[in-house]
């Protein structure tokens, strides 16, 4: 069921529930009521009968007949009054009490007037008479108490159904927000929670049982998102890794160009020149040659180990062989636009465990930004020591470069983050901070506007 | 007399072998490795052709060709270079080169170039 309709569902279940409270409320209230009235009509007729009792007592000590005919008076008002309250009687007691009640009084009174219409005072009529009194007492005083009772009841147990009832509702109403954390405040949650681990790169989805409401929708969603994004990201660093391999390339082509001119112009030489070349000229020509291709072959095994697929293989190296290898990468870059570089290599590091070329690829990445910030020429200067606390091994990288500005510094290392009007695609830095953190590594900034930046690359020395 | 011709290139072999081919044409032929000896010695040397390549360490051939222009306009100057891109070409031309050749160089168009240029 979705969660739209459950809580639809618990709300009418929970108003028919206080409606009925409130209707059992009302009920108890109308019947106390009830009883109340008989009560008060039952004193009145007690009180009358106390009456009729005490003339009665007039007449047995005092031998007042006038007492009798006050009795009849009375007992008649009595039987009208207990006639036009019937009904009240009836709801109140029931209908066989209000018989029994009437007999009672009927008896008392037909002994009235059986005594008074013969005129003598025989002792079994006054026995029936002082008997029917008595019963017509204790009748009435039994069944007041018993109303008084039964008020006492009702009240104690609305007490305890309304006490009851409140504790149901509140029970409800706990489960019902207990119901609502669990399918709607903690799956949006754990969204959240997912939400900022993929702003921070980080593409998981969720795996738990994914509910089949709103909020399941929502994780199917986010998962799917979640899922793209990863995807997407995977291809962004493909293509990233294609552009940087691309900048290489435009450098090692300019870098073969050089010696294949160079085989180009002896081959030239030597067919012009043949004649007039003796044998150890020639000799010495086709040595040229020979080391011109080794040239050619030493650029294109660096060109080949750069472009190697960058699944993670870490090996136990060396920093400062991993620093040279880069600069051999770079070293044209660096020349053609006129930057001086200075290479400040620690002795003694500690080797560290690391995929080298990834490293290498964050290194070609910095030399690049530093090349970029240095575009009227500069100097750059590499370094490698080992850190502080002697756990792990520091690459330095920093340039003479126009620095970044303060309110660049927490963006650098955003995906498509750049500053460069030019072609930079925002990657660079990013690509590099994800293969320094899965090497458990920090990558750190300082720069000064118009003096430069240096990049410090710290990875954990290897045990 | 014969004419002049300096070659600057970082590339010690383009030196070499174009000198070969060109003092066989009888020229007299002068190689640089860097260009800032070069310069210096095309002040107290004068020279009718300077071949200087683009992308060099230090002074650059556009930079040569600058100089060459300011000190001497009459001089003409042909650039090599590995490094073909249309920017630097233009910012070549509009400093007055005389011809452009990318790597690798043919020595028989580098000769007539050389040539035309002598002739001019």
């Amino acid at each position: 069921m979705k969660i739209g309709g459950k809580l639809i569902f618990s709300n009418i279940f929970n108003f028919l529930l206080i409606l009925i409270i409130g209707a059992f409320a009302i009920q108890n209230l109308n019947s106390i009521l009830t009883k109340l009235k008989f009560i008060e009509i039952a004193d009145d007729l007690n009180f009358s009968f106390l009456e009729m009792r005490l003339s009665e007592k007039n007449y047995f000590l005092y031998r007042d007949e006038g007492a009798l005919k006050e009795i009849e008076q009375k007992a008649a008002v009595t039987q009208g009054v207990l006639n036009s309250v019937s009904r009240d009687v009836i709801r109140a007691t029931g209908r066989q009490n209000y018989d029994l009640l009437e007999r009672y009084l009927g008896d008392y009174l037909s002994a009235v007037k059986d005594i008074s219409a013969r005129h003598s005072r025989d002792l079994q009529s006054e026995e029936r008479l002082r008997v029917e009194g008595r019963k017509l007492m204790e009748f009435s005083d039994r069944i007041t108490h018993l109303e008084r009772t039964k008020v006492n009841g009702i009240i104690l147990y609305s007490k305890q159904v309304l006490f009851v009832s409140f504790f149901a509702i509140l029970i409800l109403a706990l489960t019902i927000s207990h119901f609502l954390s669990k399918r709607i405040v903690m799956p949006i949650k754990e969204i959240e929670s997912i939400a900022k681990s993929i702003s921070a790169g980080d593409f998981k989805i969720i795996q738990k049982d994914i509910p089949n409401d709103e909020t399941g929708s929502v994780i199917r969603a986010i998962n799917s998102m979640s899922g793209e994004l990863r995807s997407r990201e995977e291809q962004i660093i493909q293509s990233k890794k294609l552009a940087s391999l691309g900048i290489l390339i435009a450098g090692v082509a300019h870098e073969i160009n050089n010696p294949l001119n160079n085989i180009s112009m002896i081959a030239q030489t030597y067919a012009d020149a043949y004649d007039s070349l003796d044998r150890g000229q020639r000799i010495d020509f086709m040595g040229k040659i020979e080391g011109e291709t080794e040239r050619i072959k030493r650029i294109v095994k660096n060109l080949l180990d750069f472009s190697k697929p960058k699944e993670p293989d870490l090996a136990v190296a060396d920093m400062n062989g991993i620093v040279k290898d880069t600069l051999k990468l770079v070293q044209n870059m660096l020349d053609v636009s006129n930057i001086e570089t200075s290479l400040e290599l620690g002795a003694g590091l500690p080797p560290v465990f690391v995929d080298g070329h990834q490293i290498q690829q964050v290194f070609v990445n910095l030399v690049a930004n530093s090349i970029q910030a240095m575009s009227s020429g500069g100097r750059l200067t590499i370094s490698t020591f080992t850190g502080k606390d002697g756990n792990t091994v520091e690459t330095s990288i920093a340039d003479t470069g126009k620095g970044i500005p303060q309110e660049f510094l927490p963006h650098i290392f955003d995906p498509f983050f750049s500053t460069r009007e030019d072609a930079g695609t925002g990657l660079g830095l990013w690509v590099s901070y994800g293969i320094v953190k899965n090497h458990n590594g920090r990558i750190a900034v300082d720069t000064k506007p118009g003096r430069g930046t240096t990049f410090t690359v710290s990875l954990p020395a290897h045990k | 007399m014969s004419a002049r011709i300096m070659i600057i290139d970082d590339e010690k072999i383009v030196g070499d072998m174009a000198r070969i081919s060109l003092e066989q044409e009888g020229y007299e032929v002068e190689t640089f490795l860097n260009a800032a000896p070069a310069l210096d010695r095309l002040r107290e040397q004068g020279f009718d052709i300077v071949v200087t390549d683009l992308k060099m360490k230090g002074i650059d051939g556009l930079e040569v060709l600058r100089t060459v222009k300011s000190l001497y306009p009459g001089v003409k100057v042909i650039m090599i270079t590995a490094f073909a891109n249309l920017d630097v070409a233009i910012e070549a031309l509009r400093g007055d080169v005389f011809d452009f050749f990318p790597k690798p160089v043919k020595i028989k168009e580098l000769k007539e170039s050389i040539k035309k240029a002598l002739q001019n």
